[in-house]
């Protein structure tokens, strides 16, 4: 158990930092020397990736994509590195610690407000939030819970497959974790998958409903 | 048996109901992924054309289906590897 359970690297003005940070910062440095690099060879597979995150999130919310692209592209990109990062040697996914979900599932609690107030107005979201009245705290469980639950959701498969993996080494070394690791690398990618398509239709349920969105994304332009 | 100190007894117990409920907890959400699955199949032998929404769906369902189970197994790993009774009783 702890092997697999995150441990201080160093502290900063007694603030232990963990390997999740640290592996959080090399991960940023790959995913920013990947897109500099393809970007200088081979352009299309950019773009074949931008591609398939838009088709992806236009397919789930209904609707056209630009404005929310930005953020949900890049969450599905970074929850995809940090799930099979872990194949690196000497390097752990930062999921595996509850506190990158927990960030993850505050940042798109956050922006659900951010963009159902830019599409509706801020007066406009508050009423959609309490149509009839006895529904707000309904309204503010369902905020929390789903908050929450996304968090679960991804920590606990890939903190679980993590957690076999582990438990199938140490009773069989050499050969036996490896359709495990593909198992687990598996999951990972459709987590990212799940956890931005779970996003996205958060986001759209707080939305317009009506036509008026194309505008929107026109002048967003 | 009768003289089993506390801290045996909790731990006894606990393996006990670990055991139990995971099987509950990933069996129910099993069977009922399986019939969502069924339907979803069915559907997509009658309406291939519909294949692509009906696949979306089914992946967004599934997951919040599988977050029960997840529930059931965060719960059982707090129950075995840091359960808060253990040290509570003594």
């Amino acid at each position: 158990m702890d092997e697999i359970t995150p441990h201080v690297v160093f502290t900063l003005f007694n603030i232990p930092v963990r390997d999740t940070v640290t592996t959080t910062w090399i991960m940023i440095a790959l995913i920013t020397l990947m897109s500099i690099v393809i970007n200088r060879r081979q352009p299309v597979a950019l773009e074949a990736l931008v591609d398939f995150l838009y088709d992806m999130v236009s397919d789930v919310m209904g609707r056209p994509a630009e404005p929310f692209l930005p953020f949900l592209g890049s969450l599905a990109i970074f929850i995809a590195v940090a799930n099979i990062i872990d194949i690196i040697p000497l390097l752990d996914s930062p999921t595996r610690d509850i506190n990158t979900p927990l960030a993850l599932a505050v940042i798109v609690f956050f922006s659900v407000h951010y963009f159902g107030i830019r599409s509706k107005g801020l007066l406009g979201y508050l009423k959609g939030l309490a149509s009839p009245i006895f529904m707000l705290p309904l309204e503010i469980i369902g905020q929390l819970s789903r908050t929450l639950s996304l968090t679960l959701r991804l920590f606990g498969n890939i903190f679980s497959a993590v957690l076999i993996v582990a438990i199938i080494f140490s009773l069989v070394p050499l050969i036996a974790p490896l359709p495990l690791i593909g198992l687990s690398l598996f999951t990972g990618l459709l987590q990212a998958y799940i956890f931005t398509a779970l996003a996205a239709v958060y986001i759209a349920a707080g939305l317009e409903d009506s036509e008026p969105q194309k505008e929107d994304t026109s002048s967003e332009e | 048996m009768t003289d089993l100190d506390p801290g045996t007894l909790v731990t006894i117990v606990t393996i006990i109901v670990a055991g139990v409920g995971i099987i509950i907890g990933t069996a129910i959400p099993a069977i009922v992924e399986g019939r969502a699955v069924n339907k979803a199949l069915e559907g997509i032998a009658r309406q291939p054309d519909a294949a692509q929404d009906l696949r979306t769906t089914l992946l967004i369902a599934m997951a919040l289906l599988e977050s029960t189970a997840i529930y059931a197994l965060l719960v059982i790993l707090i129950l075995l590897f840091a359960n808060p009774l253990v040290d509570r009783i003594f």
